[in-house]
Order: structure tokens, then C-alpha cells, then sequence
């Protein structure tokens, strides 16, 4: 019983929330409900549920407030639900620490697929084991030990600043990563925050890993956001 | 002087700018009169040459300042300093000379007419002007009427489809079967994803600033955009079938990349839904040193001749079948045309002749102008909806690639 994964649903909206927590529910989840913004902060210190699901418009309390406060004790996964396409608030978000997003509406195979990412990053991150060497999918395999790719057996042969950028976007799959995090990570710092060098590395990435780099099978982009790598097989 | 009403509401829009410019001008006029009367006065030593002078004078500072006052008090000045200055004895005002009073009314009466006729052509323009504006905000309410009227009743449609269904499925929970609540909840789910699909449009128009109509661009890889939009269609019609093809160099150009996928959406959307073909649609870009254009291509049954001219104007689709026109793509298209518009970019549609049509029409050409009519006749090989950017210019991407 103790087992199941606890998931907190922070989500002013009925509706919305009763149809996530049924959701949940059928994958054998432990699901908290909250509808409002101080009630969800008391049931995370409460309850301290595994992942957190937040919608970022509440009515009492701005959801990248809960982020803020949640993020100075705990690195529990928290996947924003946010109703708002603007891609700078989604960006925010994730900058003050949120791991994911999901913009409504969404479907439940979406919803599920994220949370599954969330539970394998937060056991990754715990250390019991798991902790992997390589990474595959849909043909794709990379030996983090050995800085090797190769798709399909082939092996293919990437930059040092390419292969930084593949590795981090794997060792996050299925996790979308923002621009900035990506540049801090392979630059630095204090890289200029032009993205564009790191555009022209996406391009020439995906012209040696993707079959059709116009359909691409294993880096999608959020436009705005960053990149998403496929999750693992 | 003139009536209280009128005065008053000019006296609100008198403004201490235009206060100091009417004064700057009167002050400027008489001064240049003087100096030519002195100069003239120098030559000719003629009187009347003087009084026409200022009286010219006079007149202009009456039609290029607003109201009485200063083509009155430039009247006054006028016969003061030619009293003063051109008629003997010099340097004195002397009241006692023939006709005085004449010359002196006169010169009040004329600058009173110009002044006169002056603000009444300037209250004629004013109330010209303030008319066609009042026309263009009625227009602009009518045209906002419309399109609300045409969202309504679109939302309307699948709206209803939602609420019957969802109503037949709680009332008769028991006297259905199985596949009949299947295709029941099917239905709801795809009116929903409609509904949905036209929120996204009518969102994304909110994106361009309504004051300039123009959007906040950044520079974005044509890839990116292509590929995105198309991997978000395909989650929507899983069924589509699109071959996409992207250059082999680099291109980024400045745009709203939300935006210009919502076009490649819609564009493809309608290209799957209305070009009944079991081909794949083609999607391709093509470039030149100062644009890139997006190619939509499908190979279904074209277009309709009749709707190519309006088939961006949103209001203007298809009158003839009522219930095609409630899943039209008619506010989709216009929403399109909207955006590129405010990208400073052109979208055309255009029906590709079958490459029979095509060939017999190049045979024919240098001899007969009848090609045109050949090709209406024929049928269509599909349709291509093209959009077009601006790129930025060359130098400043290398400037940005030196750094």
C-alpha cells in the first residue's frame, strides 16, 4: 500500500481536478486533491507527496510562488499545468524549478507519459540504482561511459559541444529542457544568451541522428521553450 | 463677434501652441510687409503700392491664424504704421488725414471677411474629418459584429453537437448499446478538439498588437517551426499524411513562431480536410536572398474557381452549402492571412493544373491567347497555398555569427 506513488493535484477547477485524480486513480496512484493555493502549500508539508501537479492560476496565490517556496526544501518533481499558452510564463516556470509542463487541455496518455518521466528521474535521482550507463531509444543508443552514438547500429560521430547537448538531453528524456538551461550547461554561465548558436548545433545534430530531420524521431522542439528529448525506451 | 457657442467650443481646443504660432506668424508677416513697403516705398515712392502691401498682408495673417482676433489687430497695426510711417508727417500717428476712416473700415472689413470665411472652412474640415472617422469606427463595429456573428454561430455547431450527445448518453443510458455510446463519446471528443482548434485561432490573434497590427518577432530556424507544427497536426489527425522536405542550409528568419505555426497548421488542417486526396501533402520550403516561402501542396480536388478571390476573407465562404460551411476553415484562413499580414508577408492560394493541361497549354501559348480557358476547364491537380517571409538582411546574421 505504502508503495504507490503519492501525487498531489494543486487545481482550483473541479472538473479538472476530478478527472486527473480518476485518471491517476486507475493507474494505482495515491492521489490528494487541493483546491486552492495556501491548502495545497499545508497538504505538501503534510502529506509530502512524490510529485506534485500544479496549475499555475490559482485563485488565492500565483502558482510560481508555490514553486519558489516548495523549491528551498525539497526537490520533489513538480509538473506545472498551466491553461496559459504563453511560452515566457511556461519558461519561468521552469526556471524557478519546475521539472515539466503541461498546457491544458491535455489528454490522459499525455498527463500519464509525464508523470511516468517524473517517477523515473525521482527514482534515478534518489540513487536505487537505475543509474544508467546508456541510454536507448527507438534505435537510438548512447554510451555515456564511452561517448559513443549510434543510431541503428550506425555509429555517428558528433562534436564535442553536440555530444554535450545530446547527453544532456537524454540523461533529462522525456523532460523538456529550456534554451538557457541547455546554453548554461554547454557554454557556461556567462555564454551570451543569444540562442542562436545553439540552434545551428540543433540543426546539425538532428542532420546526423534524424532520418528526416523535417519529422525528427528522438529531439522535438518547444517552440520558445527549449528541446525535449524522446523518452526511453 | 461671432456666436458665444461657437467661440467656446474653439476656445477649448485653442492650445497655447497654437496661440504662439499664430502670433509667431502674424509678428513674422507684417514684419517681412514692412520691409517690403520700406523697400518699395524706396523705389516707387508710391503710396497706394503700400496699401496693397498691407492689405495682402493683412489677409494672409486672416487665413493662416484661427479666428478674428489676429487679422483684426493686424488690420490695426497695418493702417497705424502706414500712417505712421508712409504718410506725412513721418514718425507721427496723424488722424486728420483724407479718407482716413474710409481706408481704416475697409481694411477692418476685409480682414474680418477672410477671418470669417477662414474659420469657417476650418469648422468644415474639422467636422469632415470628425464624420469620417465616425464612419470608420462604424465600419470597424460592423466588421467586429460579423466576425463575432461567424464565431458564434461556428462555436454554436459543435457546441450543440456536445450538449446532445452528452444529454442522449445520461437520458438513455440504458436503451443504448455498446457501440452506440462509443460512437456517441467519439463524436463529443471531436467536437471538442474542434472547439478547441478555433480557441487556439482566436487566441493567437490577440498576439498581434491590435494598435500596430504587428507582431514581436525573433529570429527563429524555418526547421524548427516546420517540424513542430506539422508533429503537432499529426498528434490532432493522426491520420495525415505529409511528406515534408526542409533546405539543407540553415535558415532563420524573424517571426512569431507561435503564430506562423498556427498558419502552417491551419493551412495543412485545410489541406487535409478539404482536398479529399489519398496522396500525401507536400510540404516544402523555398528561398531567395531576401524571403522564404512555405509551400502547402495538396493533390485533391483544387479549389473551387468561384472561391479563390474571397477564400482569405473569412466571411465570404461558401454561401451554397450550409453544412460544410459550419466546419469551413473560413475564419481559419482569414485568421492566416491576418497573421502574415502583420509579418509583413503574402499568402496566395492558387489551383495547380493537371500536367496534361499544363503541357498542352505551353504548346499552345505562342500561337493562341485561349490558354487560360483550357486550364478552367481542366481539372485541377490539387491546390498550393504559398506564404512568404521577409528574411533579415544578410549582414546583420553575420555580424551576429562573427561575435
Amino acid at each position: 500500500m505504502n508503495t504507490k506513488t503519492s501525487v498531489l493535484i494543486i487545481e482550483d477547477e473541479k472538473n479538472i481536478c476530478d478527472f486527473i485524480a480518476t485518471a491517476l486513480l486507475n493507474q494505482d496512484y495515491r492521489v490528494f486533491k487541493s483546491y486552492s493555493g495556501t491548502d495545497g502549500i499545508s497538504q505538501i508539508t503534510s502529506r509530502c507527496p512524490d510529485i506534485l501537479l500544479l496549475d499555475l492560476g490559482l485563485p488565492d496565490m500565483d502558482g510560481m510562488d508555490i514553486i519558489r517556496e516548495v523549491r528551498q526544501w525539497s526537490s520533489m518533481p513538480i509538473i506545472v499545468i498551466s491553461a496559459r499558452t504563453q511560452e515566457e510564463e511556461k519558461v519561468l516556470a521552469l526556471d524557478a524549478g519546475a521539472d515539466d509542463y503541461i498546457t491544458k487541455p491535455f489528454g490522459t496518455s499525455e498527463l500519464l507519459a509525464r508523470i511516468r518521466t517524473a517517477v523515473r528521474h525521482l527514482s534515478g535521482a534518489n540513487g536505487q540504482g537505475n543509474q544508467t550507463h546508456t541510454f536507448e531509444a527507438h534505435g537510438l543508443v548512447i554510451d555515456f561511459d564511452r561517448r559513443r552514438i549510434f543510431v541503428h547500429d550506425q555509429e555517428v560521430h558528433l562534436t564535442q559541444v553536440e555530444y554535450k547537448i545530446v547527453s544532456m538531453l537524454a540523461k533529462n528524456s522525456g523532460k523538456v529542457i529550456t534554451y538557457d538551461t541547455l546554453i548554461s550547461h554547454v557554454w557556461g554561465p556567462y555564454a551570451d544568451d543569444n540562442n542562436r548558436i545553439l540552434r545551428v548545433n540543433m540543426a546539425n545534430i538532428r542532420r546526423k541522428l534524424e532520418q528526416n530531420p523535417a519529422q525528427p524521431e528522438y529531439i522535438f522542439t518547444e517552440i520558445g521553450i527549449g528541446y525535449r528529448m524522446i523518452d526511453a525506451d | 463677434m461671432t456666436t458665444p457657442r461657437f467661440s467656446s467650443r474653439k476656445f477649448r481646443c485653442l492650445q497655447t501652441d497654437t496661440v504662439s504660432h499664430d502670433i509667431l506668424v502674424s509678428i513674422a508677416l507684417l514684419a517681412f510687409g514692412t520691409v517690403l513697403c520700406v523697400l518699395t516705398r524706396k523705389a516707387t515712392q508710391n503710396l497706394l503700392n503700400t496699401s496693397f502691401i498691407y492689405l495682402m498682408i493683412v489677409v494672409a495673417i486672416a487665413r493662416f491664424t484661427t479666428g478674428y482676433l489676429y487679422g483684426i489687430l493686424a488690420s490695426v497695426i497695418s493702417i497705424m504704421s502706414i500712417n505712421c510711417f508712409f504718410t506725412y508727417p513721418y514718425m507721427r500717428i496723424n488722424f486728420t488725414l483724407d479718407g482716413y476712416p474710409i481706408a481704416f473700415l475697409s481694411m477692418l472689413v476685409i480682414s474680418s471677411i477672410t477671418s470669417a470665411t477662414t474659420t469657417n472652412l476650418k469648422a468644415q474640415t474639422r467636422i469632415r474629418i470628425k464624420q469620417e472617422k465616425q464612419l470608420a469606427i462604424a465600419e470597424k463595429e460592423k466588421m467586429r459584429a460579423n466576425l463575432l456573428r461567424a464565431i458564434s454561430h461556428d462555436l454554436r455547431t459543435p457546441l450543440t453537437g456536445i450538449i446532445g450527445a452528452a444529454n442522449l448518453y445520461l437520458e438513455n443510458d440504458s436503451q443504448l448499446d455498446d457501440q452506440a455510446k462509443k460512437n456517441l463519446i467519439c463524436n463529443i471528443q471531436e467536437d471538442a478538439d474542434w472547439l478547441l482548434n478555433m480557441v487556439e485561432n482566436l487566441l493567437s490573434v490577440t498576439r498581434i498588437n491590435t494598435s500596430s497590427a504587428k507582431v514581436t518577432k525573433s529570429l527563429e530556424p524555418v526547421e524548427e517551426v516546420l517540424s513542430e507544427a506539422v508533429q503537432r497536426l499529426k498528434k490532432r489527425l493522426p491520420d495525415a499524411q505529409i511528406n515534408v522536405r526542409i533546405p539543407d542550409e540553415f535558415l532563420m528568419i524573424p517571426m512569431d513562431a507561435v503564430l506562423i505555426e498556427q498558419v502552417i497548421i491551419n493551412l495543412l488542417e485545410n489541406a487535409v480536410v478539404h482536398a479529399k486526396s489519398t496522396q500525401p501533402i507536400d510540404c516544402y520550403i523555398t528561398y531567395d536572398d531576401t524571403s522564404v516561402s512555405f509551400h502547402i501542396r495538396d493533390y485533391g480536388t483544387g479549389i473551387p474557381e468561384e472561391k479563390l478571390p474571397v477564400i482569405f476573407d473569412g466571411t465570404g465562404t461558401a454561401p451554397t452549402d450550409n453544412s460544410d460551411s459550419s466546419r469551413g476553415m473560413g475564419i481559419g484562413l482569414s485568421i492566416c492571412q491576418t497573421i502574415i499580414t502583420a509579418h509583413d508577408g503574402t499568402i496566395t492560394a492558387r489551383n495547380i493544373p493537371s500536367p496534361e493541361s499544363e503541357a498542352g497549354q505551353r504548346r499552345l501559348t505562342p500561337f493562341h491567347r485561349c490558354s487560360t480557358a483550357a486550364e478552367k476547364t481542366a481539372d485541377p491537380q490539387g491546390a498550393e497555398f504559398c506564404f512568404t517571409l521577409p528574411r533579415e538582411e544578410q549582414d546583420i546574421i553575420q555580424t551576429e555569427e562573427n561575435k
